[in-house]
């Protein structure tokens, strides 16, 4: 196969998209259509699919594939023009010979002349002979344009049409001459080639910075969307299960792939997530593995790579990172922001600079939708970069929201921050005791722990939104109570443990609460994560605590 | 938890105060029974009985008003005696180490009973 692509049944789902793409040298040629934008979020395998379409064609004879991926490496125009000239040869002269890609990419163009020549291809020898000709007079614009008219005077020349697929297409908006951004708009010279009839093109990239070049009056409706969404729950489980199959692993069963859903169906997130559990050593997985698996890769395998790269290529400056950093965190955690100062305020950096960039953020489809991959990644860098934790830290805590998830009930709440307000809570424990036959006095315990971190959010926190968040989780012998609150941080120093006769004696009366939340709860943690503070209380039921 | 709004009331019996706190024992109604013992206090009588019995619920902040009683008689030589206190109210002021600054008795009456004649029968 000339592509690496994945093997059919590895491939799933994608069979409409795939036959409509597919179809795309006949509309051309009627004129119907013809040009595709395949956008997608990142990882739902856009790539994928081009490699896919690749193949196929490839193996018939009607219409050549060609395939170019941009690199960042190779934006400066003369080494793109090269690049993009001297692979379409190496594919043309592939294809034509039904053989894979000869010499591994490093031949150069005039090595490649006698097999031209051996098949007859006069205007391609006519070709390179033009494209040298600007080689040789440094004419890194006549470079570009001869390269990216290639396949249109390849289609012309042949007869037969030339689909020409352009990975990562958003990023030919940064070619450039000699410096970076020196000569703007060098991708509309893509133009032409997208208007021949006999050369459809399908494009992928991030769907922010698709549209904004497709809005540049030389290419405006010259070419059509395709949406490429996640696999379905059944499909994708199918997916992880096969990747699982061909590393020797032991699926469990599907009750326990539930977790699997946080995923939503993400070809990448799936195939990253088998390969770390098989880097980690499991061999028979259980539902805890696939947590351990996700926080390892979130924190550094393949996934927490990919967003990195991303992350660099959107904040440049290291100093910047940081606050870009947490107020990305912000964003993604509030579903949005529209107040751009108040993004400025909590990422500590100008309102202009957090503009610029959450509109690179936004072209590289970091924003776009929910992704609670992308958000724990973000936690987990933040908690590492920002809050100094060590890698092991970062992952318990991601682990933690999740195994939290296998609880047998669990509800949440929001109190405003007033007078009395902690008395709901208190109702709502004494509900849930009752739920679960807990012992009344013992019950009391649990509301005056809970009483007394609420008040000490209300009354010291400072919180500009006023609210305090509540999370009740109840599983087999145990509660376990998180309440989290925006505002000050939290700091045990200003709860000394003095004794009532010190007290007595400085004239201190207050500064008992978390005495008692400490004596009543068998494990209290607090933790700052991003802007909120977040008491986790959970207690232990022993038999005598409840009821049978 | 009884949903009762707080209250206080009190009487005198003899030299002794009896107050009655009923309700969610908080920063506002810790209040009005420091107030409501300020008052007693400040005629002198140094025996108060609080009775607990219809107290369903306290917080720190409530706690910590009681402290203020406390330390209020202590200025008059003056003993707070607590009665009627569930197991739980109870145990929520050993916690904080404040009953070594009270007398506690089972009832109201137990409380009067030591009071009048210097005993209380177990």
């Amino acid at each position: 196969m000339p592509l690496n692509a994945l093997p059919a049944e590895g491939f799933l789902n994608r069979e409409t998209e795939l036959g409509y793409l597919k179809g795309l040298s006949g509309l051309k040629g009627s004129a119907l259509g013809g040009n595709v934008l395949l956008e997608g979020a990142r990882g739902i395998g856009k790539t994928e699919l081009l490699k896919q379409l690749y193949c196929s064609l490839f193996r018939e004879t009607a219409v050549v594939p060609f395939y170019y991926s941009f690199r960042t490496g190779n934006l400066k125009g003369t080494y793109f023009a090269k690049d993009y000239f001297t692979a379409f040869v190496r594919q043309y002269l592939a294809f034509t010979r039904k053989e894979p890609f000869t010499g591994g990419g490093a031949e150069t163009l005039q090595r490649l002349l006698p097999a031209i020549s051996s098949l007859g291809l006069h205007w391609l020898i006519d070709s390179v002979d033009d494209f040298q000709e600007h080689l040789k007079n440094s004419d890194a614009y006549w470079q570009i344009v001869t390269a990216i008219s290639l396949p249109a005077v390849a289609a012309q020349q042949s007869g037969k049409q030339i689909i020409v697929l352009l990975d990562d297409f958003d990023a030919a908006e940064d070619l450039y001459e000699k410096n970076l951004g020196d000569v703007p708009g060098l991708i509309t010279l893509f133009g032409e080639s997208l208007q021949s009839s006999l050369c459809p093109h399908v494009m992928t990239g991030c769907a922010g910075a698709l549209e904004a070049i497709f809005t540049d009056r030389s290419l405006i409706g010259m070419a059509e969307r395709m949406w490429l969404g996640p696999l379905p729950e059944d499909l994708a489980l199918d997916l992880f299960r096969t990747h699982l199959a061909h590393l020797k692993i032991t699926s469990p069963p599907v009750e326990q792939l539930k977790f699997l859903g946080i995923l939503r169906g993400n070809p990448l997130y799936l195939r990253n997530l088998a390969k770390a559990l098989w880097k980690m050593g499991k061999r028979e997985l259980t539902e805890r593995d696939l947590i351990e698996g996700y926080s390892y890769e979130i924190s550094d395998g393949e996934t927490a790579f990919y967003w990195s790269s991303a992350l660099n290529r959107a904040v440049k400056n290291p100093a910047r990172r940081r606050p870009i950093l947490k107020w990305l965190l912000q964003f993604l955690q509030d579903g949005g922001m529209e107040d751009g100062g108040r993004a400025a305020v909590i990422a500590g950096v100008g309102e202009a600079e957090t503009l610029e960039a959450l509109e690179t953020i936004k072209r590289l489809g970091m924003i776009r939708g929910r992704d609670r991959v992308l958000q724990d990644f973000l936690r987990c860098l933040y908690m590492r970069e920002v809050e100094g934790k060590k890698a092991g830290e970062a992952r318990e805590k991601i682990e933690a929201q999740y195994l939290s998830k296998d609880a047998e009930l669990c509800f949440e709440m929001v109190i405003p921050m007033s007078s009395n307000a902690e008395l709901v809570v208190a109702r709502a424990v004494e509900q849930i005791g009752k739920n679960i036959n807990l012992d009344e006095e013992y019950l009391n315990y649990l509301q005056l722990a809970l009483i007394e971190v609420c008040i000490n959010a209300i009354e010291h926190s400072g919180s500009y939104d006023k609210k305090v968040f509540l999370k009740f989780i109840m599983r087999s012998g145990s509660l376990e109570i998180i309440v989290e609150n925006t505002g000050r941080p939290f700091s045990l120093d200003s709860h000394k443990d003095l004794p009532a006769e010190e007290k007595l004696r400085l004239g201190i009366k207050r500064g008992w609460g978390f005495k008692l939340v400490y004596s009543i709860m068998d494990d209290v943690k607090i933790e700052r994560v991003n802007d909120r503070t977040r008491v986790i209380l959970t207690k232990k039921f022993k038999d005598k605590e409840v009821y049978r | 938890m009884r949903s009762v709004q707080f209250s206080v009331s009190s009487r005198v019996e003899g030299d002794t105060a009896i107050i009655y706190p009923r309700g969610y024992l908080n920063n506002l109604s810790g209040e009005g029974l420091v107030r409501e013992c300020g008052m007693y206090i400040g005629k002198g009588i140094t025996k108060i009985v609080v009775n607990f019995g219809e107290t369903d619920l306290v917080n720190s902040i409530g706690i910590s008003l009681i402290l203020q009683i406390i330390e209020d008689l202590r200025n008059i030589e003056g003993t707070i005696y607590c009665t009627n206190m569930s197991k739980f109210l109870r145990d929520t002021f050993e916690m904080l180490g404040l009953l070594e600054y009270m007398r506690v008795f089972p009832s109201e009456s137990d409380a009067l009973q030591y009071l009048k004649v210097g005993q209380y029968e177990h």
